[in-house]
């Protein structure tokens, strides 16, 4: 089918009501149209998808920048290369923005949101914590986060992203899952961030050019 | 668990209560069925008894629960909003039969268990709060009809504690059925519906006769704490309203207060819950009821508001046409 009979066709949907929005009010229809009009804004490619259980839930650790569109970017990738619906954390929950990001896959940024997204099967991103003065860094990632991931007991995967600002080519790479600590408690979490935030950190340096080529 | 369990139910006026009587009769673990409520009760009742008692009369609702001595209470008896009272009665009739027959089940010495029927707008949807959240999120309710029912769950787990017993919880999202007064679904079926512009997020429904399955289930199983009891799946209210063919309008703000006027003024109130639902959303994590109570509500979201359009509407008849 065409895009503009695929665009008529979730029109006539959402004119009809007859969409599909799952309880934290994700809209499939306009998550496929997020996809395409991603597509224009950016060439992504995306390498690792196949680490992406196929079913079941599964947390997605990624770097972000500041300010950056870098949710809608990995949820836009990841889901177009493996066909599931990636659930973005950390809108604002406030009318029209929150819920406009709702419909497209986004959710509260907080562990018990996070939790519940991954007892459902669902696959949410969350962030490591944004550095501002070296982009090449990795910032810490955010253990209560993964400390839901260790109660629901689904994999880790780090994902790295490397997209300079204003670029059209960008690239999402997604690592193999991260080995859990078996044992429960606090530390299990930590211990997991730390490696996650290492993984991310090899990634970004690997698929990045060189530092000395690097400006400042 | 034997035949000839004692079981009280109160609120079995209202639609859910009656139908949650009529199920308890059927149960080869029930002896006994008793009841009280403020209306008499909307089905046909084989054995049950029933007495009919005002909300604010605590002495003699104290005195029928004590004569009846019940093993069982699934306590019904909470009044929504504008559902079947007006919202300044609703929260204090709810406290009067929750300290009424809760107090004096916890004096009664074959009490065994206690069920009583909560909601998910226990949660509340203060901004930033879980989409979706499960019994382990702490309720912060921010409506009135929430805090009202999360007073009632504390008194509740006052009364089980003194009488050391378990007490189930029953969180329903909105209950929908064609004889349930539901300010949701008096709303949704007018023929023109307010919707908000900016959020229309989404919400969750259970139909009646998949929470009165859930109140026997937890009455027979005994389980301790809360289980939300909600339909899978969620829809928008300007979803509903196309579903069911009626005409959206979309509101952004400060006309909302004249909409609640007008929809009052067709016998379908807005109160602030319902308000709260359509401007913040409101759905809950259903999955442990089938862990805990081994039931599943038989309808999708979807499936319970389609079936509220398919109700008939009522035939006004003039004396005389009905013979005709």
């Amino acid at each position: 089918m065409s895009p503009a009979a695929d665009l008529a066709t979730i029109a006539r949907r959402q004119a009809a009501g007859i969409n599909e929005i799952d309880p934290w009010g994700m809209d499939r229809d306009l998550v496929g149209v997020a996809r395409s009009l991603a597509r224009l804004r950016w060439r992504i490619t995306v390498g690792g998808a196949e680490n992406v259980p196929s079913t079941g839930g599964a947390l997605l650790v990624a770097n972000r920048r500041p300010l950056g569109a870098t949710p809608l970017l990995v949820a836009a990738a990841i889901g177009r290369a493996t066909e599931r619906n990636v659930r973005f954390a950390g809108i604002v929950d406030i009318a029209p923005i929150g819920p406009i990001l709702r419909r497209l896959g986004g959710v509260v940024a907080r562990p018990d949101e996070i939790g519940g997204l991954l007892r459902a099967g669902h696959v949410p991103a969350v962030w490591c914590q944004p550095r501002i003065t070296t982009s090449h860094r990795v910032g810490p990632a955010p253990v209560p986060y993964l400390a839901a991931a260790l109660d629901a007991g689904v994999p880790v995967l780090p994902v790295a992203v490397i997209a300079p600002p204003l670029a059209r080519r960008v690239r999402v790479d997604v690592g193999p899952p991260l080995r859990v600590p078996r044992r429960p408690g606090p530390l299990a979490a930590a211990e997991l961030a730390d490696s996650i935030r290492q993984a991310i950190q090899r990634m970004v340096d690997e698929a990045s050019p060189p530092s000395w080529l690097l400006p400042g | 668990m034997n035949g000839g369990t004692r079981v009280l139910v109160s609120g079995m006026g209202s639609e859910l209560g009656s139908l949650v009587a009529t199920l308890l009769e059927k149960e080869r673990w029930v002896g006994e069925v008793s009841g009280l409520d403020i209306d008499p009760p909307r089905r046909r009742l084989r054995s049950a008894a029933f007495h009919r008692i005002e909300p604010k009369d605590r002495r003699k609702m104290v005195e029928i629960v004590r004569d009846f001595d019940p093993h069982v209470v699934v306590h019904i008896a909470v009044w929504e909003p504008n559902a079947r009272a007006h919202p300044g009665d609703a929260a204090a009739w709810t406290h009067t039969a929750a300290v009424g027959v809760l107090g004096a089940a916890a004096e009664c010495p074959s009490l065994e268990h206690i069920t009583v029927r909560s909601g998910i707008a226990v949660y509340g949807r203060r901004r930033g709060a879980a989409t979706r959240p499960d019994e382990s999120v702490t309720p912060d309710p921010t409506a009135p009809f929430g805090r009202s029912l999360l007073e009632m769950e504390g008194i509740a787990r006052e009364a089980g504690r003194a009488a050391d017993v378990p007490v189930t919880a029953l969180r329903l999202a909105p209950v929908i059925g064609p004889h349930v007064p539901s300010p949701l679904g008096r709303l949704l079926r007018l023929p023109a519906v307010p919707v908000s512009l900016l959020a229309d997020p989404a919400f969750s429904v259970i139909d009646d006769q998949d929470a009165a399955a859930a109140f026997v289930a937890a009455a027979a199983r005994r389980v301790d704490g809360p289980v939300n009891v909600v339909s899978p799946g969620a829809i928008t209210a300007s979803q509903a309203v196309r579903i069911g063919g009626r005409l959206p309008l979309p509101l952004i703000g400060p006309e909302w207060r004249l909409a609640r006027i007008l929809t009052s003024a067709f016998g379908a109130p807005i109160p602030e819950h319902i308000h709260e639902l359509l401007h913040r959303g409101r759905t809950a994590d259903g999955s442990r009821a089938l862990e805990a109570l081994g039931v599943e509500p038989r309808l999708t979201t979807r499936e319970v508001v389609q079936a509220l359009y398919e109700w008939a509407t009522v035939i006004h008849l003039r004396p005389g046409e009905l013979a005709a």
